[in-house]
């Protein structure tokens, strides 16, 4: 099968700095692959790019064969790529229901008019867009809370916010940022079965992860990224025994590498 | 021609002051110092009452000047600003405390100085000829003296303990406080400081314009406007800004004199159009 | 909407269309009626401004679209014999238009950089009304007359406001029931799937961007209807004063306006109204201070906002979760 997402030759500069450094590979049809790397490496900047937050200096992302980069962030979106962020105060002033019913909006078909006035299709999609939140909610361990305002919410309940909200919006590829970052042995368990249950749904995911062990467990394949530069692609053993990888990460004390 | 840019340099270093201060209150505390137009006028008054009524030396006006916005800026910063910075849930609460406060200088100063237009005696007789540039000395002497204060400021930021630590503050409020910077005690000095420059500005130049209760208002405009130009929050920008209007001024004046008064309605829209290329302005760093 | 809202809305309809006047004509105080329709008006184009804050935008620049839409209002009754009413709602779609041609540039700017631009589009409003020759320069437009009557197939529905025995009631009629329009229409929007959406936007627009919201479109809508709320409140003021200048509305209307917003809460979608209210009779009353007015008005201005940093409104409970 063609690979969904391509990543060719991606580059970016911010003056005289080199971010991203003609990055270059595939993203298979509903595989986990992570993008790892050293602190400051380029991981989240090329998320930028593929989502189009960031437009590359040079080179391209696809998506299905049409190029994305380049285009407003929320027609890739509507196109079926999302992303989620690393700051975990994500809609802090609405309730957790209330972001995820938000995150809803792609899949409307009602107008806004319709929804000021109250069209039998807009109420009919209200009480959908209810359901199906509720329905993430509970997915997601979140159903005790959905009614709490999410600046609320403790860590590990904002991380799986931040993928309800991200699978609300009914991605064919979901991007997150580091959804592991901050979470205990625990938690992170109950993530990672979270994100492989995504991915039964037909999602194809895309992760920035530090968390070694999470990344080695779950991903399918491993983009290893350093100083802007991809030095290493593979499947998490090959990836464990690259010297390469190994180098970049001897230099960092308080990583563990999974090895 | 020359003249035209003789006007503008030398108005540009009296806006570049007032630019200054502004720019440094917004560094520091994100806040728009509405006020900023009336504590020019208040420094403009206070010049006037002891350079022109008591016939003190200027140099004592000006200190007077200065210092009397130093203090009501630093009193308003701690009394004021900094209770509603504390107990406010939106950070837009300090404009509106900021507005109010323009406000109450408004009306006082309507009541301790009247509405009258005031002017001083020159501080300095007889005008500098060369070819057909006539430049008469008080203003080359105003414009000299609004370029040191520049300069001083800039030596001040840069190399002395306070300087650096307002703009350890105005980067990332939280790692100064994080390195032991005294938050508090530098936001004051701060907005002392930027209402200090405001207040320099207006004694300089009542010998120049002189100044009445009304142009607060018109010159806080034109404060933000070079803070729009130059980018806000940036001393180079400040800097830019204010020449970049005072040329503008002065070219628009004698050019466009002969279709009205359209210079500030071709400035304004000039502006728009500036800022839709270059929203942050020439130097600005990006809000938020 | 609970049967507690629906109630409370009726009680407010009938006291200010029906309790009020009664209470104006047995005081003998018809004056009054200028004063509140004042009051009403502005808290029209304070609301607009309020939704402007609602999509996390400080509008400095509501004083340029009143005068718009004044003038707008005022050139087509009187140059082109329109009917109010007619050039009521056309005065409001102007304003919405002009703003979608100034929004699309500047409402990618945030905070402090948007406030001073639109701090100068008042300053630019004024300055074209003095300029261009359909507005009549500095002399303005005068002897605007009164709305006519509405009449709808031959019937009469609203008799021509000269005909009226106290006019000054029906000006305030026209303001009041114009505000409570506009303010429904407003609550419904804030509660509405758009309103979550602004919310949305407001909280984080680079998160609603990731979730496929067209966040610029959605800016430019918010700031359009703000402005047409804008054009309307000076189409009605031209309605009362019969007469328009380039100094109607100047920046310190605009100023106000946010004033307005601030004092009465901007988590609260009626705070406009009592902060207008407030500040326009808080100022009135202190008519008889005389030259001690501003100094006053300012002062307790100051110190509402020392004590009260979040409006009036906070004063009450939290709000519900619809007004946030």
């Amino acid at each position: 099968m063609a690979p969904i997402v391509r990543v060719k030759e991606l580059t970016k500069r911010y003056g005289g700095l080199v971010a991203v450094n003609d990055v270059s590979f595939d993203v298979e049809p509903n595989e986990i692959l992570s993008v790892i790397g050293p602190n400051g490496a380029g991981k989240s900047t090329i998320f930028k790019l593929i989502s189009s937050f960031v437009k590359p200096t040079h080179g391209e992302v696809t998506f299905k064969g049409e190029v994305i980069s380049g285009l407003a962030p929320h027609t890739v979106a509507r196109k079926g790529v999302v992303r989620t962020f690393q700051e975990t105060t994500i809609f802090k002033g609405l309730t957790a229901r209330d972001s995820v019913i938000v995150a809803h909006h792609l899949r409307s078909r009602a107008s806004l008019i319709g929804f000021y006035l109250g069209t039998a299709l807009a109420r009919r999609e209200e009480a959908e867009f209810g359901r199906s939140s509720d329905a993430i909610l509970e997915f997601l361990g979140l159903g005790e809370v959905k009614n709490e305002i999410a600046s609320n919410l403790p860590q590990g309940h904002l991380r799986a916010l931040g993928i309800a909200i991200g699978l609300a919006a009914n991605p064919q590829v979901l991007l997150l940022d580091e959804p592991f970052a901050g979470m205990n042995h625990d938690e992170t368990n109950r993530a990672v079965e979270m994100v492989r249950a995504v991915r039964d749904r037909g999602v194809t995911l895309m992760l920035v992860e530090h968390d070694m062990a999470a990344v080695m467990k779950i991903s399918d394949r491993i983009v290893v990224i350093n100083f802007g530069v991809k030095i290493a692609e593979g499947t998490p053993a090959e990836i464990q025994r690259n010297d390469k990888v190994i180098e970049a990460y001897l230099g960092v004390e308080d990583e563990t590498i999974g090895l | 021609m020359e003249q035209i840019v003789a006007n503008g340099l030398y108005l540009g270093a009296q806006y570049a002051l007032i630019a200054l201060g502004l720019t440094l209150i917004f560094a520091l505390m994100n806040v728009l110092n509405f006020a900023h137009g009336q504590m020019y006028v208040l420094g403009g008054f206070v010049t006037y009452e002891i350079y022109g009524l008591l016939h003190w030396p200027f140099v004592v006006a000006l200190i007077a000047s200065a210092l009397t916005l130093a203090v009501l800026g630093a009193l308003i910063e701690r009394f004021l600003f900094r209770t509603v910075i504390r107990r406010s849930e939106r950070e837009e609460s300090t404009m509106l405390l900021a507005a109010g406060v323009a406000y109450f200088f408004d009306a006082a100063i309507l009541l301790l100085f009247g509405e009258k237009q005031r002017g001083v005696r020159k501080i300095v007789m007889g005008v500098f000829s060369w070819d057909n540039l006539i430049l008469p000395w008080d203003r080359i002497v105003v414009a000299c003296l609004a370029a040191l204060f520049i300069v001083a400021f800039i030596l001040m930021m840069q190399f002395t303990k306070p300087g650096r630590a307002m703009r350890a503050l105005a980067q990332d409020r939280v790692a100064a406080q994080l390195m032991g910077v005294p938050v508090e005690f530098y936001s004051l000095l701060g907005f002392a400081l930027g209402a200090m420059l405001a207040g320099l500005a207006g004694g300089l130049l009542v010998t120049i314009t002189g100044v009445n209760s009304g142009i607060g208002g018109p010159i806080s405009i034109k404060a933000f406007m070079m803070v729009m130009i130059g980018g806000a929050g940036v001393v180079g920008g400040a800097i830019a800004g204010g020449f970049i209007l005072g040329m503008l001024e002065s070219v628009g004046l004698s050019v466009l004199h002969a279709y009205g008064d359209i210079t500030y309605l071709v400035i304004f829209a000039a502006l728009l159009v500036f800022l839709a290329i270059r929203p942050n302005g020439l130097m600005g760093k990006p809000w938020g | 909407m609970t049967i507690a809202r629906v109630a409370a809305a009726a009680a407010f309809v009938l006291l200010v269309l029906v309790a009020i006047p009664l209470a104006i004509a047995a005081a003998h105080r018809t004056d009054l009626y200028y004063t509140l329709s004042s009051v009403a008006l502005l808290s029209i184009a304070s609301g607009g401004v309020w939704l402007t804050f609602y999509i996390g935008r400080i509008n400095i620049g509501q004083g340029a679209y009143a005068l718009i839409g004044g003038y707008v209002s005022a050139v087509l009754v009187t140059t082109y014999g329109w009917s109010f009413w007619l050039s009521l709602p056309i005065a409001g779609l102007f304003c919405a238009l002009a703003s979608v041609v100034v929004g699309l540039p500047i409402l990618r700017l945030r905070g402090v950089y948007f406030a001073m631009v639109t701090l100068v589009l008042t300053e630019v409003a004024r300055l074209m009304a003095l300029a261009l020759a359909v507005t009549k320069g500095a002399k303005g437009i005068t002897s605007i007359p009164a709305p006519g009557a509405i009449s709808l197939f031959g019937l009469t529905l609203l008799p021509a406001f000269d005909t009226f025995a106290e006019r000054n009631l029906a000006f305030y009629m026209l303001s009041t029931v114009m505000m409570i329009l506009c303010f429904a229409a407003l609550y419904r929007l804030v509660n509405s799937r758009l309103g979550q959406l602004f919310a949305a936007l407001r909280q984080n627009e680079e998160l609603a961007s990731s979730m496929g919201l067209n966040v610029p479109a959605l800016r430019v809508l918010a700031y359009a209807i703000s402005s047409f709320f804008g054009g309307i409140g000076g189409a009605i003021f031209v309605a009362i004063a019969q007469s328009i200048y380039p100094s109607s509305f100047t920046v310190n209307d605009s100023v106000n306006f946010m004033l307005n917003c601030f004092l009465g809460g901007l988590g609260y979608v009626f705070g406009p109204m009592l902060g207008t209210l407030v500040l326009y009779f808080g100022w009135d009353l202190l008519f008889q201070t005389g030259e001690y007015q501003l100094l006053i008005y300012s002062g307790v201005l100051i110190l509402l906002i020392l004590m009260l940093p979040n409006g009036l409104f906070s004063l009450r409970l939290p709000s519900r979760r619809g007004s946030q």
